[in-house]
């Protein structure tokens, strides 16, 4: 696949002519932070921001979606989203996350409603210019990205290196006024990108991301747990922000003939009291300890075990800023471990 | 007469502001006459009745008379439902529990606050007072939240009411936390059902729909010296809807 460079007024003149067809989601400021939004011109695009209030998940598992429609008799009719669209500016560890998700809702068991709208969805990734208060991807190893992009743009001060990682992403960065990116521009963005190989790290994982589930492994009876969740709101602010967080929770409601109805999924967090539920109004983790610990072995184990090691926090920093107790911080937690059951 | 079930509607100490979402449901309130018998209800109708399936009571218990018509109503009704915050937590009206109440009657009524029928006694929720099957939350009601709990008690269907806090919506919402610029948001201890409405307009959640059933008070003292401020700071704008209020349990 090639690597292009553009510079940054043909850059613009691409996403402005783009969005004339297409629908471009693109970061832009939103208050003092930043957020994902319908695009309306390319000078409202901020590809140096820092995080995104939401991750971008939302995209491909929205915050509430109807599912099915039933008409009381038997009969019901699967609701799916087509719209083609473009997701312009995620980040590296966001983009980790996207492939995790993508891997979660079609191994074991193929999520319609999610994977058309992922396969509607092209993404267009950039590298971090600028580090969030919290990010530590660098720890996680998940500061930069090499796949699951269609298009990946490095900022080298002039312009921009495109990289189509898709055929998809080739053919629409054919639409852009480019020239092959040079020895010195690939220099330029290989620089960037071992930079923040090291600085996006403002919290220290003293392991490696793979020591974590053996970490686990021996800390399910660690005094942290309970220490840190006698502050836990079970507020789940942690599950909200997390880009690789994906439980769900499913509700019929009627219509008001009292028969037909919809059936909907929202977003559900493990931290949440009421979270595990079950027929019976038994509820098997409801203890706010357990239900903190739960999240660190999603992260670090469980998920991981899905994912052929890979662990399943990116290191966005997001939960970090999001939690006001101040516990739900990764590394925090982990380190502790490290720090009282050594590495093995 | 039809075997649509039949519906009261009361009210107590309150602004009626409830009664006036019920009101302005627009085209869903035909739908709602039309699944249900309405027999009373004083804000719409002129009728009165002793015969009802459903109660909805709205407004909070102030007075020993009060006390006595909610006992006619619950033994009378097979359903009671409290409708908003005044009825279900006690509301605003509970601001005056935390004073004496010989002042709050000279504050409100001046010379006359002796006068026997302006007698009035602490506060209480309805939930307080007898058994509530659904508690319908918020200052004022959401209205789609009303409709639903509606359907489902037409249906036999439990309703389910958000026991998480309003912090989930709010996130959901893709807001900025209020806590970042400042404001001692209650939303981490406050029900969610609302759609997070104030944070969502750039106000702090002031805690309408009551606790969540295990709310982390620790936790919140805790944040509140984080942040540098003062646990009297949230003792005091707890106090406009959260003093003294009760854990209810209910179907709701
Ligand atoms: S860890 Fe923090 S963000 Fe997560 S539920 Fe507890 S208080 Fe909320
Ligand atoms: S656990 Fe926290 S830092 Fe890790 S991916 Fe989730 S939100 Fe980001
Ligand atoms: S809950 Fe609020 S809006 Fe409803 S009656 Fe009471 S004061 Fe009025
Ligand atoms: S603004 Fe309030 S409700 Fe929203 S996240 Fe912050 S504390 Fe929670
Ligand atoms: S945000 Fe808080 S105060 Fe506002 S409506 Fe919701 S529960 Fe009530």
């Amino acid at each position: 696949m090639s690597i292009k460079k553009i510079t940054k007024q043909a850059f613009a003149n691409f996403i402005d002519n783009l969005i004339k067809t297409a629908t471009v989601y693109g970061v832009q400021p939103k208050g003092e932070r930043f957020d994902f939004a319908p695009l309306a011109s390319a000078k409202d695009l901020r590809l140096d921001y820092d995080v995104t209030l939401l991750p971008p998940k939302r995209f491909f598992q929205p915050t509430t979606e109807t599912l099915l429609t039933f008409d009381g008799e038997g009969r019901y009719k699967s609701n799916f989203d087509n719209e083609n669209f473009i997701l312009l500016g995620v980040h590296p560890y966001d983009m980790v996350a996207i492939n995790q998700m993508d891997k979660i809702f079609s191994k074991d068991y193929y999520d319609e409603h999610y994977m058309k709208r992922r396969n509607n969805a092209t993404i267009i990734a950039c590298d971090v210019l600028t580090p969030s208060e919290n990010v530590f991807a660098a720890s996680m190893g998940m500061a930069t990205v090499s796949e699951g992009f269609d298009i990946l743009l490095t900022d080298i001060g002039d312009g921009y290196v495109a990289e189509a990682g898709t055929e998809k992403g080739n053919a629409l960065l054919a639409k852009a006024e480019t020239t092959d990116a040079n020895e010195k521009d690939l220099e330029k963005r290989q620089k960037l990108q071992q930079d923040n190989q090291k600085n996006l790290n403002k919290h220290k994982l003293k392991c490696k991301p793979s020591d974590i589930p053996n970490l686990l492994e021996r800390a399910y009876k660690h005094p942290v747990w309970e220490e840190k969740a006698k502050t836990c709101f079970s507020c789940g602010s942690c599950n909200t922000v997390c880009p690789t967080c994906y439980c769900f929770n499913v509700q019929d409601s009627f219509n008001w003939d009292l028969k037909s109805g919809k059936r909907q999924r929202t977003w559900d967090g493990c931290l949440l009291d009421g979270f595990t539920k079950v027929a019976g109004e038994h509820e098997f983790r409801s203890n706010r300890a357990d239900r903190f610990r739960h999240r660190f072995y999603r992260k670090g184990k469980y998920v991981p075990e899905k994912l052929n090691g890979q662990i399943s926090c990116v290191g966005c920093g997001r939960c970090v800023g999001a939690c006001l107790p101040d516990i739900a911080n990764p590394v925090k937690v982990f380190n502790r471990l490290v720090d009282d059951l050594g590495l093995l | 007469m039809s075997n649509k079930p039949r519906v009261a509607v009361f009210d107590f100490a309150c602004c009626e502001g409830c009664q006036l979402q019920i009101v302005n449901l627009e085209e869903e309130i035909l739908d709602l006459i039309g699944a249900v018998d309405v027999v009373e209800w004083r804000e719409a109708m002129s009728e009165q009745s002793s015969n009802y399936d459903v109660a909805i009571i709205e407004g909070s218990i102030t007075r020993p008379e009060d006390e006595e018509r909610l006992w006619l109503i619950r033994s009378r009704a097979k359903v009671l439902i409290a409708l908003g915050a005044c009825a279900t937590i006690g509301g605003i009206n509970k601001l005056k529990n935390n004073f004496d109440l010989r002042d709050v009657k000279k504050w409100v009524y001046g010379k006359d606050a002796e006068k026997p029928h302006l007698n009035t006694e602490l506060t209480r929720s309805v939930a307080q007072v007898v058994k509530v099957d659904y508690l319908i939350h918020g200052c004022p009601i959401d209205r789609k939240e009303f409709t639903y709990i509606m359907r489902c008690i037409l249906t036999g269907k439990k309703p389910e009411i958000p026991e998480w806090p309003v912090c989930v919506e709010c996130k959901l919402k893709d807001n900025r936390c209020l806590w970042e610029t400042g404001q001692t948001c209650l939303g981490p201890i406050i029900r969610a059902g609302c759609g997070a409405r104030c944070p969502s307009s750039g106000f702090r959640c002031f805690g309408c729909r009551g606790y969540v059933n295990n709310p982390n008070i620790n936790a919140a003292k805790d944040v509140i010296e984080r942040y540098g401020l003062d646990v009297e700071v949230l003792k005091r704008k707890m106090n406009l809807f959260g003093s003294g209020n009760t854990q209810v349990t209910a179907n709701g």
